[in-house]
């Protein structure tokens, strides 16, 4: 019998990813792409790219999930499912002893309490600022003239820190503004913002409990100070996924597959 | 975990007289039969109101939530009550702090557009700090061209001393519109009771066929049912809720069952996504829903003004009366087991201070309960923004795992 394929595309509000897996729920390939301004074409380009990575067709692909802000502008996807419940059943494939998976997406940032099945339990979800996400730190890194990638630099965390007061992303770049106008050094800046972000994912951390291992996912768990700072802060170690940009995808791959098995055994 | 598991000690005594209430159902089913259509017409609030002022009614403007209802319509006064007027929010913000809730925000834009609808005044009962001080600010610093009525309800722990204030508080309303609308006759305010009375007992049955899948109405109309006791006259509102048809039997089982509870219903886009995905609310704890209704069912006024008293003691705890965090909980424990919900709403209209002082504690007790719970902020704007929509679902997913088949 020939093998079955399944698909999960993540239509985010800054990037959009694309998972293929095999009926063995092996990765065969992902794809990272920014949205842009119309979701639905993201989604098609990134799944021809997903496609042509795995060498396959799409009609080789028995069942599709889509998932983020973005899920019901993805024509093609066989059904649709919150991120929320993605990245809950992505980390718990990765991680399986995973209790509690922190989010940090490009536009918001949610913590989930997973059960040993990866079934959400509870979450927790700010989605209205910036302030502890993946756009607050855009904002700052660009003002502070640094490339996103630099802010992921340890270094910046080891020495002292600058206190940002301003969780809201328009007023602490005031704050910035102000702290380089003192002619206070970048280094301080970042670590003052790295741990800001941190209070604030901390505070939905607290709020739902922390539960299991801990694993992040998002494009802001690449940020290695962050990582660290968040690490001190909850005081365990946490799973960092060697792509978190792609768990969303990756559990509406193994949930589309779910789906396929639960309608083709009935 | 199965929600119900963890409150199965709960006290299993009835909150109505289900066998009265039965009985009265059939009674009035076989009175209205005739009558009933399958479509429940409920009048546009903004028409029915300008066609009561066009026949010349009276028509007071009552903020929320509490006040002897009955005592305006023996007036002949038709209360007109205030929650979440549509539209931008303007010149209320000249007089309001940013972290003020837009119930209050939207009563005084409301009220500052000076509505020729509003012709009897406005009433201020103390539901919070920022209602008992609008009335001040209405009355003493912005004027309007109607009288302003304040209204202090009596709050925290009930005992004596709150009977004796809230019959005096009564009485003072009473004179006080007397000297506007002439003597009050005890018939009149005996017959305005006895309506309420009626009303009650109606809506008590409605909540119960609610909790038991005994309805046909989506979850929006349920709640424009609801809401139009804001608004209609009580003979009326009475009529329209003889209309709606309670089934002997159980409807068809939803997706899920949510109890609802906060000051106001969600909004229409958010109840027709509900109804729309198979949910259906089958109980609710709303300010501007049941908590205005006993939670028994009364004996027929006789002194009316005793009668109104009682029903103030009789209504159910509500974070505006301060009365106790743990009753309240113990009250929604109640209402979760009758309703066999799967999960509870909170709608929560932002800065609401009363609410927001409870909610911490109740959320944390429901969730030791095992019982899934869902917090939407509202700013009582219409639309279901997508970051609604994904809690709503996600909330939904995660009851798809522990609905029981």
């Amino acid at each position: 019998m020939a093998d079955l394929f399944f698909g999960g595309i993540d239509v985010g509000s800054l990037s959009t990813e694309a998972v293929i897996i095999n009926s063995e729920e092996q990765v065969l390939a992902e794809v990272v792409l920014i949205t842009g301004v119309n979701g639905s074409e993201a989604a098609q380009k990134a799944l021809n790219q997903a496609l042509e990575l795995a060498e396959l067709a799409q009609s080789q692909i028995a069942a599709l999930t889509s998932t983020g802000y973005g899920r019901a502008s993805v024509p093609f996807a066989t059904g649709k499912t919150t991120e929320i419940s993605c990245h809950g059943v992505g980390a718990h494939h990765l991680f399986p002893s995973t209790g509690t998976v922190i989010d940090v997406g490009g536009q918001d940032s949610k913590v989930i309490q997973i059960d040993d099945r990866g079934h959400m339990l509870d979450f927790s979800m700010n989605d209205k600022c910036a302030a502890g996400t993946g756009r607050f730190l855009e904002v700052m890194a660009d003002r502070l003239e640094l490339e996103l990638d630099e802010l992921s630099n340890p270094a910046y965390i080891t020495g002292p820190s600058t206190p940002i007061s301003s969780t809201c992303t328009v007023f602490a770049e005031s704050e910035v503004i102000s702290l380089l106008a003192k002619d206070t050094p970048r280094e301080q800046i970042v670590n003052g913002l790295q741990r800001s972000i941190v209070n604030r994912i901390w505070s939905m951390v607290v709020s739902i409990g922390i539960h299991g291992e801990v694993t992040i996912t998002g494009g802001v768990a690449k940020n290695q100070g962050l990582i660290k700072v968040l690490e001190e802060k909850l005081g365990q170690k946490l799973n960092v996924p060697k792509n978190p940009q792609t768990v969303g995808a990756l559990g509406a791959a193994l949930i589309a597959k779910r789906h396929h098995s639960d309608s083709t055994s009935t | 975990m199965y929600p119900f598991d963890a409150i199965v000690y709960l006290q299993r005594d009835d909150h109505y007289k289900r066998s009265d209430l039965e009985q009265r159902a059939q009674i009035d089913a076989m009175s209205i039969n005739d009558t009933k259509d399958k479509v429940l017409k409920i009048p546009d609030r903004s028409d029915y109101l300008r066609d009561q002022r066009r026949s010349g009614q009276e028509i007071m403007g009552v903020l929320p939530a509490l006040y002897p209802r009955e005592l305006l319509w023996a007036f002949n006064i038709l209360p007109a009550e205030i929650w979440d007027p549509p539209g931008e929010i303007l010149l209320a913000n000249v007089h309001l702090q940013a972290s003020i809730c837009p119930i209050v925000k939207r009563g005084l834009e409301f009220i500052l557009k000076s509505p020729e609808i509003i012709n009897s005044g406005y009433l201020f009962p103390h539901t919070c700090d920022s209602l008992q001080n609008l009335g001040t600010q209405v009355k003493d610093l912005i004027g309007v061209p109607v009288p302003v009525y304040t209204f202090y309800n009596p709050k925290g722990e009930f005992n004596k001393a709150s009977k004796r204030y809230y019959s005096e508080i009564l009485f003072n309303l009473q004179k006080t519109l007397e000297k506007s609308h002439g003597l009050l006759s005890q018939n009149q305010l005996k017959a305005a009771c006895e309506l309420g009375h009626k009303i009650d007992i109606r809506r008590q049955m409605l909540h119960a066929a609610l909790m038991e899948d005994r309805f046909d109405l989506s979850n929006r109309e349920y709640f424009q049912l609801i809401r139009a006791a804001e608004y209609m006259q009580g003979q009326d509102y009475l009529d329209l809720l003889n209309h709606v048809e309670i089934n002997e039997q159980i409807g068809v089982a939803p997706r899920a069952r949510l109890l609802v509870t906060g000051i106001l219903p969600p909004g229409d886009d958010i109840l027709n996504f509900l109804d729309e995905s198979r949910v259906r609310i089958v109980s609710e704890d709303l300010l501007s829903g049941s908590r205005r209704i006993p939670i028994v069912e009364m004996d027929q006024p006789d002194d009316p003004m005793e009668y109104l008293v009682e029903r103030f003691f009789l209504l159910p705890p509500c974070s505006t009366k301060a009365g106790g965090l743990d009753k309240r909980l113990q009250y929604l424990k109640k209402l979760i087991a009758k309703s066999r919900c799967h999960g509870v709403l909170f709608n929560t209209v932002k800065f609401c201070e009363p609410e927001l002082f409870d909610q911490h504690f109740l959320i944390k007790s429901m969730k030791v309960m095992g019982l899934p719970v869902l917090n939407l902020e509202t700013e009582l704007q219409p639309g279901l923004s997508g970051q609604e929509k994904t809690r709503i679902e996600a909330f939904l997913e995660m009851l798809d795992e522990g609905v029981p088949v």
